[in-house]
């Protein structure tokens, strides 16, 4: 077990637009979703929504350049990196709308303008998010940019992470970027996925709220001055069963689960808490209480952080990494009062009022449309 | 040890607007199963992937890895145009085909492969990243075996696809899917080698010292000028005039992969970099 040293770390969500505030938030367990009204469609559409706090409007397309700046920033600045590190910093990003937003925005205004050239998808690729942390922090790496859905950061940590493993870079930076847009929040109201509240592995659960989120981690060989926090490793396989849901059994999970326990060496009686991905909706839930039930004979303290944030798609995974991370350090396991009557038939009772995380491993779950699932361990010691 | 064991290529040149060529027959012989509701994106990478993995051993360890510049770029614009234009929200297998990895699941289930599944992109050296991630992964013992694949697709019409580029007009555009299987351990096959340099000197000495006129070609399609330049006033550069082959976001991946398609025994080497990235080659063997 190698891993690498979690150096720094930035965060802008629901709960607030830094790291601290945002983990005091959560530790107050102040939980505010708005709703979204997106007009022009044949109905109204009226979506809850957590959104970042920082008072603009929702769809201006400069709020990308200003939100993702700070986060990744506030990263590098807590990593302490020289001006060298800082050029050559290898950047991994995961997302599952990129610049989508950006691309809406602009399009919409050249038709308005009523420009016959006006061109769908006029942004392509998946490198504006790299294009934007270049232009303004002078970061020059390679990039590696993962469009797995709801586990594309984690895919992006993972990578990072063999990388450092490889020997071929000493830093790397991760960042998750999901800003609101109107392909997301229509595309999953088609799917009729959308609840009012997140509820997780309640029996009442009805589906997930989205949220926005950016987050970044610094990820090195070496400690440095911030120490606390190691990822250790982590797994990822895909679920053929289905496209949209995983396998109601859970074999999936529980493989990822296993396979992350396999490579990190460690039996799952060893691990102190885990993260569950807890989308709240009636099938996902069901999934990975499944799997998770296969793999530990008796469950360690679960956190659910989605009642929170919201589900962040492709940057949830570094979201709430850094969100779970932070409550570590600080010495607690990230509890909420979403869930009132815990599902009987799923036998996961989310924590609801912080416990102490002592020192050792934890899991953080992942699982994505197209069956991807994503399983991260972490180690929280005493520098 | 990595080798490659296996390869398909396919490069189509889409000359006008008269429509893409259907891959329906082909698909219908290559698939297990007839998906249903898949974009042309999906069915690229499930024909490419096919095809490297026919008569092949695949392991149970398999992973998937698929690059792309652009991924699926027609079903998102298709999606855009009709959210923003006409106030229509996403049909339901259309919003799922916009994520690269939906592409990743069907070539899976096709495969019958539950291993390891990612998309990375890294426009115009996609290959490159991706191709980088699987050999770490088979380096580091994650997964044994590895189907590295690009896809890129061109989107109709024309002028609109080469303007989102920003592509001089009239410019000719070609779609492919290019695979690789890459394996450790294994019987056979041609062997890969990664170096990464600090320095392009560096990558110049070793490119030095393993050349062999005649026996050995290099690419440096996606890097900085000055080098790029360089090497091709030194060894020659791309196998692939771009003007002749069509063009589109991925073009080094058909270079590997054609090469080992048609067993050409010559040594190739493709380089990649820039003095804050540093430099990368890699190495097929002959």
């Amino acid at each position: 077990m190698s891993g690498a040293y979690i150096r720094g770390m930035g965060l802008s969500c629901a709960l607030g637009t830094d790291v601290e505030t945002c983990i005091t938030a959560m530790q107050q367990m102040q939980i505010r979703p708005v709703h979204v009204q997106l007009d022009g469609f044949d109905e109204p559409m009226r979506i809850p929504y957590y959104r970042i706090p920082d008072g603009g409007d929702l769809f201006d397309d400069s709020r990308f350049t200003r939100l993702l700046v700070p986060v990744v920033r506030a990263a590098i600045v807590q990593a302490g990196l020289s001006a060298v590190e800082l050029r050559r910093l290898p950047l991994f990003t995961g997302s599952s709308c990129f610049s989508i937003g950006s691309s809406e925005v602009q399009y919409a205004k050249a038709l308005a303008e009523g420009s016959g050239a006006a061109l769908p998808m006029p942004l392509c690729g998946y490198q504006d998010i790299g294009e934007i942390i270049r232009r303004t922090l002078g970061c020059a790496g390679d990039t590696y940019a993962y469009n797995t859905a709801c586990t594309a950061s984690a895919n992006a940590l993972l990578g990072a992470l063999r990388m450092l493993e490889m020997g071929w870079y000493r830093h790397a930076l991760v960042v998750g970027v999901e800003l609101a847009n109107l392909t997301t929040l229509t595309g999953f109201s088609g799917l009729q996925l959308v609840a009012d509240t997140i509820q997780p592995f309640d029996a009442n659960r009805k589906g997930m709220v989205f949220g926005e989120g950016i987050g970044a981690v610094v990820l090195s060989t070496h400690p440095g001055d911030v120490g606390g926090l190691r990822v250790v490793g982590g797994t990822n396989n895909c679920d053929t069963h289905s496209v949209t849901t995983a396998n109601p059994q859970g074999d999936s999970v529980a493989a990822v689960l296993s396979s992350t326990l396999e490579q990190i060496k460690l039996q799952a009686g060893q691990i102190r808490g885990i993260k569950a991905h807890a989308t709240a909706t009636p099938t996902g839930d069901t999934a990975e209480a499944a799997g998770m039930h296969q793999v530990f004979d008796s469950l360690p303290p679960v956190s659910a952080l989605k009642p929170f944030i919201g589900h962040t798609m492709g940057a949830c995974s570094i979201n709430e990494l850094v969100l779970f991370g932070g409550a570590l350090q600080k010495g607690f396991l990230p509890a909420s009062t979403a869930v009132e009557t815990p599902d009987p038939i799923l036998g996961v009772s989310p924590l609801t009022a912080p416990v102490a995380a002592p020192d050792g491993y934890y899991l953080l779950n992942h699982f994505g449309f197209g069956g991807n699932n994503t399983v991260l361990a972490v180690e929280k010691f005493t520098p | 040890m990595i080798q490659v064991i296996s390869a398909s290529h396919y490069l189509q040149t889409v000359p006008d607007d008269t429509g893409l060529p259907t891959l329906d027959s082909t698909l219908k012989q290559l698939c297990r199963e007839p998906f249903r509701r898949i974009d042309r994106f999906i069915q690229l990478a499930l024909l490419g992937s096919a095809r490297c993995a026919a008569s092949q051993s695949l392991r149970a360890d398999c992973g998937i890895y698929l690059g792309s510049g652009l991924g699926p770029i027609g079903n998102n614009a298709v999606i855009q145009k009709r959210l923003i234009h006409d106030h229509e929200i996403p049909k339901p297998f259309n919003f799922i085909n916009t994520l690269g990895s939906a592409a990743g699941y069907y070539v899976a289930k096709n495969l019958d492969l539950q291993g390891q599944n990612l998309f990375i992109s890294r426009r115009g050296a996609s290959l490159q990243a991706v191709l980088s991630m699987a050999m770490a992964d088979l380096t580091l013992g994650v997964v044994s075996q590895a189907l590295v694949g690009v896809v890129e697709e061109v989107t109709l019409p024309l002028a609109e696809h080469r303007r989102r580029q920003g592509l001089a007009a009239g410019m000719l555009m070609a779609e492919g899917s290019d695979w690789l299987l890459l394996q450790t351990a294994g019987e056979g096959g041609r062997q890969l080698h990664l170096q990464r340099f600090a320095a392009f000197v560096e990558l110049q000495t070793v490119l030095k010292s393993a050349w062999c006129d005649g026996d050995t070609v290099c690419c440096a399609r996606s890097m900085e000028q000055p080098m790029a330049d360089t090497l091709q006033q030194d060894y020659g550069s791309s196998t692939l005039p771009a003007s002749q082959r069509g063009f589109h976001d991925s073009l080094e991946t058909v270079s590997l992969a054609e090469f080992v398609v048609e067993g050409r025994q010559k040594n190739l080497f493709l380089a990649d970099g820039d003095t804050e990235r540093g430099w990368s080659l890699f190495h097929l063997g002959a």
